[in-house]
């Protein structure tokens, strides 16, 4: 029996990838953010990620909190973690070789998995929230990815108009840009490094609250989400903010329809491809320049 | 455990032994079974079950006046999930501890590179917990299954299709050993009892979003739905097809929808899916009820598979000792090669290879938030529902 792809086939299967898009673009912010502040690849980004979807666990199995309402918590516990972290560990080898911060938030990242397996074991865990789907004509469209996108976008566009329109924010842009010239016109690097951090860690807690309603929850579900901002961030072009949005939605894209057309054990592969076909014609990513 | 004298030498200590209580002492020193299992790490909970099965079986033993006229003591360690662990444990075992026999560790990936150790030293090791085809067929002489194979985990539900007149299948699986090792011999049956496999597809291991293959299976409309799962696939895989209305007339999984989590997760999503075990609480197997009340009375918790069939491995090795009268390696392994029995665990014969040929995996069906076995049907507790409502229905 051979398959006919249909156009309905394919307009669901876009928006599926659509909404996990949206997803990968919102987590993949935080790691670019990283990246473009200090130069510093955070390996430990989706061990953050899994933290917050814990943290949303947690909350709906102690005491029923609504795991959307759990992003203010998540988000504000998972800043402060990232704050800490900088603080305490990455601040101390933002100046050294790249090879150290790689070494360092791989460290991270390994005691991260590692704690919480010791905490929460390794037992599988979810929350039963949101189930089945809306759906308009042929289209069925999940309760919890169309929730998840939505949340996703808002956040998204929060941190661009963060980065965008605020003194912080601008200063955030023009460290990114050039640290001695920032550090010449006042504004405190050191700070604006914490801040950063802050931000990103709180993105990926943002996409693990999100996801938790989605997936089972284990400690090392993390690591793939630190795999797929990688890919979003150079497609996109590392160290440009709105190219983690261009990334997202295409990695999104190329994920499902090649699952489609090709078979989902490539799926991987051919983002990987991608990602090789864009690094050889466009070094700098998609979007190049701006910051 | 067994290493009670602590830092004390050893060479003082057994000289004291051998002073005092040598002929005694000789006559009754106890059997020391050696293991290493996986107490910690990835496999910690499964390999926990198993020791904890151990365990039972040696009192057991111990209560029915031991082994050959000896107690049974195990000499246990914690591999912590890591094969390389494990290998160095073994050799460790045989050459400094000197056991008298060996058991198998847990999992595929451990035993099979324990086997390699074990076979060198020419010790018999039954490997109640290793379920994968290649670790038999390699030539091995010591090493015995005890568990299905991983191929026939979907028996049940392709049998059922076919006595339901049921045409079509389509089977997908996470890309690793295990799962494909299932899908495979999914294929196989179906294709033996005159199914046509419209798909067969594999996906990546952390796959979260199924829709494309979903959208695949809706478009080609399959009767069967055979899925080669661990958990967390089988329960994102059940959320999308209720999200995208994928309604096969059986959907089938092997690991993930027998355990009691699943149903804990997808609550009444669950209805109605088939899940595939080695081994149920309720199955009327000799010994069964015994060993359940008396594991149940030591460690608190309801047995697993893991814990039945660690438990059922034991006894099967004590057995071949028994009939052999010796522990000689040989000896045993001719023992080992020629029983047949049924344990609290089900069926045990093997071939000239030491792989498993008798035990049967047991198809079970969510019904009313309850595992009911359904295949098959000499030990089957219930009709299975058929066939699958809606999804809104459910």
């Amino acid at each position: 029996m051979t398959l006919a792809i249909t156009p309905a086939m394919i307009g669901q299967v876009v928006i599926s990838g659509l909404l996990a898009g949206a997803l990968y673009a919102m987590v993949a912010l935080g790691l670019g953010l990283i990246f473009g502040v200090m130069r510093v690849l955070n390996v430990a980004h989706g061990p953050l990620l899994m933290l917050g979807a814990y943290t949303t666990f947690w909350l709906f199995h102690w005491i029923g909190l609504n795991p959307y309402v759990s992003l203010l918590i998540s988000m504000p516990l998972l800043f402060a973690v990232g704050v800490a972290l900088q603080r305490f560990l990455v601040s101390r080898v933002v100046d050294a070789p790249e090879l150290s911060s790689l070494l360092l938030t791989f460290g991270v990242s390994i005691a991260l998995v590692n704690l919480a397996q010791l905490a929460f074991t390794s037992d599988l865990r979810s929350v039963e929230f949101l189930t089945g789907s809306f759906s308009l004509g042929p289209f069925a469209f999940s309760k919890s990815r169309i929730i998840a996108c939505g949340f996703a976008v808002a956040i998204t566009l929060a941190a661009f108009v963060f980065l965008r329109r605020t003194r912080l924010g601008k200063a955030i842009r023009a460290v990114s840009q050039s640290r001695e010239v920032a550090q010449v016109c006042g504004i405190d690097v050191q700070r604006i490094h914490l801040l950063a951090f802050g931000v990103a860690s709180a993105l990926a807690a943002a996409g693990g609250s999100l996801v938790a309603v989605m997936v089972a929850i284990q400690p090392d579900m993390g690591q793939i989400y630190t795999f797929k901002s990688f890919l979003v961030i150079v497609l996109g072009g590392a160290g440009n903010y709105p190219g983690a949005l261009v990334g997202g939605l295409l990695l999104g894209l190329v994920e499902q329809l090649s699952s489609l057309f090709l078979t989902t054990q490539v799926n991987e592969a051919v983002a990987y491809v991608l990602l090789v076909v864009v690094l050889l014609i466009r070094p700098t990513g998609i979007l190049k320049g701006r910051v | 455990m067994t290493l009670a004298f602590g830092k004390v030498p050893t060479a003082v200590v057994a000289a004291a032994v051998a002073l005092t209580f040598c002929p005694i002492a000789e006559a009754q020193a106890p059997i020391r079974i050696g293991t290493s299992l996986s107490l910690t790490g990835t496999y910690a909970k499964p390999g926990t079950y198993q020791k904890e099965g151990y365990d039972v079986c040696a009192d057991e033993l111990n209560a029915k006046g031991g082994l050959l006229g000896r107690k049974v003591e195990f000499v246990m360690y914690d591999d912590q999930s890591m094969p390389a662990t494990a290998v160095k444990l073994y050799e460790k075992l045989i050459t400094e501890d000197k056991v008298d026999a060996v058991m198998g560790p847990y999992s595929s990936a451990i035993s099979e590179a324990v086997a390699n150790v074990t076979e060198k030293y020419k010790k018999v090791m039954v490997s109640p917990l290793a379920a994968t085809t290649s670790i038999f067929k390699k030539g091995r002489k010591y090493i015995f299954m005890v568990i299905s194979p991983a191929e026939v985990y979907l028996e049940g539900l392709i049998d059922m299709a076919a006595k339901r007149g049921l045409k079509t299948v389509a089977v997908i699986h996470e890309d690793t050993l295990f799962p494909k090792a299932s899908a495979t011999g999914t294929v196989e049956l179906a294709k033996k009892r005159g199914l046509q496999v419209v798909l067969q597809e594999a996906y990546p291991k952390g796959n979260t979003d199924f829709s494309a293959l979903l959208v695949k299976i809706k478009a080609l409309n399959p009767d069967v739905l055979a899925g080669g799962t661990y958990f967390d696939d089988a329960v994102a895989i059940t959320r999308q097809m209720k999200e995208l209305n994928v309604n096969p007339k059986m959907f089938g999984l092997t690991v993930g929808g027998d355990l009691p989590e699943f149903y804990d997760l997808l609550k009444q999503n669950a209805e109605y899916i088939y899940g595939s075990t080695q081994w149920d609480e309720s199955l009327p197997y000799p010994g069964q009820k015994e060993f359940v009340a008396a594991y149940q009375k030591r460690f608190k918790h309801e047995a697993s598979y893991h814990a039945a069939a660690g438990y059922a491995g034991c006894l099967i090795y004590a057995e071949a000792a028994k009939r052999a009268g010796s522990l000689d390696a040989d000896k045993v392994r001719d023992e080992l090669l020629k029983l047949k029995t049924r344990t609290a665990f089900g069926d045990y014969a093997v071939d000239a290879d030491g792989f498993q040929t008798a035990h049967k995996m047991v198809m079970l069906q969510w019904q009313d938030g309850k595992r009911v076995v359904v295949w098959p049907d000499d030990l089957a507790g219930g009709k299975p529902r058929y066939p699958t409502p809606p999804w809104s229905q459910r």
